[in-house]
């Protein structure tokens, strides 16, 4: 069977202490729990979380959503996302199943990054290594502020932001990933077809500003 | 120095009391007296006392702090759980009840410290963990920790089965199973919509058609109409009308006559270059019917105001007649439907076309595809097989070939086609068991049956057609 990962990359770093981390972790309960009722992405889906502060750490490996349980996350340390996306290049290369003669490998990984902040390590190596992966297509959002879209911008076409890293803002950010899950999953499930890019994505609530 | 000694001493020197020399006898017999002695050893037991609840509630409060993790559920699985106590010491626990768990059809069994049963609903159910832990008395009561046991919907009843909208101009049956003649042999097919296209009420793409020809030729047609496309259902029904219509013309019939005699100089060895000659026909006479589907696609489209992509579909399709020799068999193919010959004791396999399988995912060719009629491979597209008898004819849509042949590499393997016809002969999950003679009455209804086999993830339209 075709698996359609997702990876979540999520910025865990100390100033999403609080409100923050506490909606990450609601938005991705949220999230797991809307798509266990849509029969395709319960067949197809596959989730992994990546947290990220002075460290980066999958905290839940490449788990389908029937057997996937959220772990408890705290808020702490820097914003090492070059780490982050070496991780998620690592992960991709060791979970997902590549297409051979023999066997029908996985539908490309769907990456979403979010963070609250500027990254505090040497986030270029970690994007060169991430750039050499193929993905369906990766969001990344910027959560209030502090964080910078344009330096996004350069990780992923397709950029979002957050006025506010509020738990309503938050929330709203996991149910748009939730709905482009279950699109996606129909679509590959469907028409055998991968999606490509945000344009064949839901469109996003207005809590969410697309960066052009 | 004895314990009281000791305790005595030890409370002086924390409250700066010292005890000079020349007082030291004096306070030998302090500690020698009575009362001394008694409040001594009541200091002590407090002291010890007062250590235990410190180490029980430390206890206590690392249970609760630690996440209790369960296994999920799924609604009508047999479920079989041991609670996880993580990094908790279980050692502590001395006993323990689970509440909540009767409501939804599981129960917790003290002895095997598991919790079993086939779990009736879904959702995140909330349970009550109650523990003692060692060394509490026996009266005393249960600790309480909330527990989340996630129980998954059954993922089969989260498909609906909407009809389709039977108004729609475009309509076409949502399931169709017919047993039906077919030159000497009989053919049984099936095409039903697919579960992601009836859990939304959306069409069926996949057609099909076959018919008696004249001159003793017969066919059989398929076509999977692409998902993305929205006009397919109606591109599928085209292709393969087409293809039959073609074949009825007048200027066809008269064409496939020549076949006998090349064919006739082929076997008897009386021609030159008579393979080269059959392959050529094979390619013009097929060549023509494919090209004119591509023509009836793009006529279609401008009428109905649509782009030929709206009507993207695949097509194969096999003409077959019966000599002396044997069968031969003649086929087109664009996309991936496969289609194979099995010889009659099934021990070896003939695959009739090439699929067209992109690197990944979504990588077909279809007829409406001006380019492919250009491309340097469309003369391979084409083949001419001479078989002395045949046990089954078999052409699939990719709804049947990816959950049961899954790659490519599987189709020239004839166990694999072996395993597929056990399949068929009820070697599968839910026993269903197609009996395929002609003289079974109950045919149309165990292959419709069969035709509706689960497999996670394969939910595309599904075409099966048997010539046997």
């Amino acid at each position: 069977m075709r698996r359609l990962p997702v990876y979540l990359v999520l910025d865990t770093s100390g100033s999403m202490t609080g409100e923050p981390i506490e909606a990450v972790k609601n938005g991705v309960q949220v999230m797991i729990s809307s798509l266990r009722q849509n029969p395709q992405a319960i067949e197809t889906a596959y989730i992994s979380i990546i947290t990220f502060d002075s460290t980066a750490r999958q905290i839940v490996p490449l788990t389908d959503l029937a057997s996937f349980q959220m772990v408890d996350i705290k808020a702490t340390g820097t914003t090492n996302l070059g780490e982050a996306l070496k991780l998620v290049s690592t992960c991709i290369d060791n979970e997902v199943t590549k297409t051979t003669a023999e066997q029908k490998g996985d539908w490309k990984p769907l990456v979403f990054i979010m963070t609250d902040g500027i990254p505090t390590d040497d986030w270029q190596s970690g994007l060169e290594e991430f750039k050499k992966r193929k993905t369906a297509y990766t969001v990344a959002c910027a959560a209030g502020n502090a964080a910078d879209s344009n330096l996004l911008k350069q990780i992923t076409e397709n950029v979002v932001s957050l006025d506010t890293a509020d738990s309503q803002s938050i929330a709203k950010f996991f149910t748009w990933v939730s709905a482009s899950i279950g699109v996606t999953s129909t679509k590959v499930e469907d028409a055998g077809k991968e999606v490509t890019g945000m344009s064949e994505l839901p469109p996003p609530p207005s809590e969410l500003n697309i960066v052009v | 120095m004895s314990d009281v000694k000791q305790l005595v001493a030890q409370l002086f020197k924390s409250n700066h009391i010292p005890i000079p020399a020349h007082r030291m006898a004096l306070f030998e017999q302090f500690i020698q007296n009575e009362q001394t002695q008694t409040a001594a050893t009541i200091i002590s037991q407090q002291q010890q006392a007062l250590m235990a609840r410190w180490k029980q509630e430390d206890k206590l409060a690392t249970i609760l702090e630690q996440p209790l993790r369960v296994a999920n559920a799924t609604v009508g699985k047999p479920y079989e759980a041991k609670v996880d106590f993580g990094q908790t010491n279980w050692n502590d626990i001395v006993a323990f009840q689970v509440e909540g768990l009767e409501q939804v059809g599981l129960a917790y069994d003290g002895t095997t410290k598991q919790i079993t049963g086939v779990p009736t609903q879904s959702g995140d159910i909330k349970v009550v963990f109650k523990f003692k832990i060692e060394g509490e008395p026996q009266e005393a009561a249960f600790h309480e920790k909330p527990l989340t046991l996630i129980i998954n919907p059954d993922p089969k009843s989260l498909w609906k089965n909407l009809p389709s909208d039977s108004t729609d101009p475009y309509w076409k049956e949502d399931a169709v199973t017919v047993l039906a003649p077919l030159s000497d042999r009989h053919i049984l097919v099936s095409s039903k919509r697919g579960r992601s296209h009836a859990n939304v009420g959306s069409f069926r793409e996949d057609d099909f058609a076959f018919a008696n020809l004249e001159n003793g030729w017969s066919i059989v047609v398929i076509s999977d109409g692409a998902g993305s496309a929205k006009l397919s259902r109606k591109g599928s029904a085209i292709a393969c009308q087409s293809i039959l219509a073609h074949f009825k013309d007048a200027a066809s019939i008269e064409s496939l006559i020549q076949f006998d005699e090349l064919l006739q100089q082929h076997t008897a060895n009386t021609g030159d270059d008579t393979q080269k000659k059959l392959n050529r026909f094979v390619y013009n006479t097929l060549g023509k019917a494919a090209f004119r589907a591509h023509k009836q696609l793009e006529a279609f489209a401008a009428t109905a105001g649509v782009t030929l992509k709206d009507m993207s579909s695949t097509l194969v399709f096999t003409l077959f007649k019966k000599y002396e020799i044997g069968y031969a068999l003649l086929s087109f193919g664009v996309g991936d439907c496969p289609a194979a010959v099995l010889n009659k004791d099934v021990s070896a396999v003939t695959l009739l076309n090439w699929i067209d399988v992109g690197e990944f995912g979504g990588g077909t060719r279809f007829i409406t595809m001006p380019e492919i009629f250009q491309s340097d491979k469309f003369a391979t597209r084409f083949s001419f097989k001479l078989v002395e008898d045949f046990s089954y004819l078999i052409l699939m849509s990719d709804g049947i070939y990816d959950p049961k042949f899954v790659v490519e590499a599987n189709l020239p393997n004839v166990k694999k086609w072996q395993e597929f016809l056990a399949d068929l002969n009820g070697n599968n999950q839910d026993g269903v068991k197609v009996e395929l003679r002609p003289d079974n009455e109950a045919i149309e209804e165990q292959f419709s049956r069969w035709m509706d086999f689960w497999s996670p993830g394969n939910h595309d339209d599904r075409t099966l057609a048997i010539v046997f």
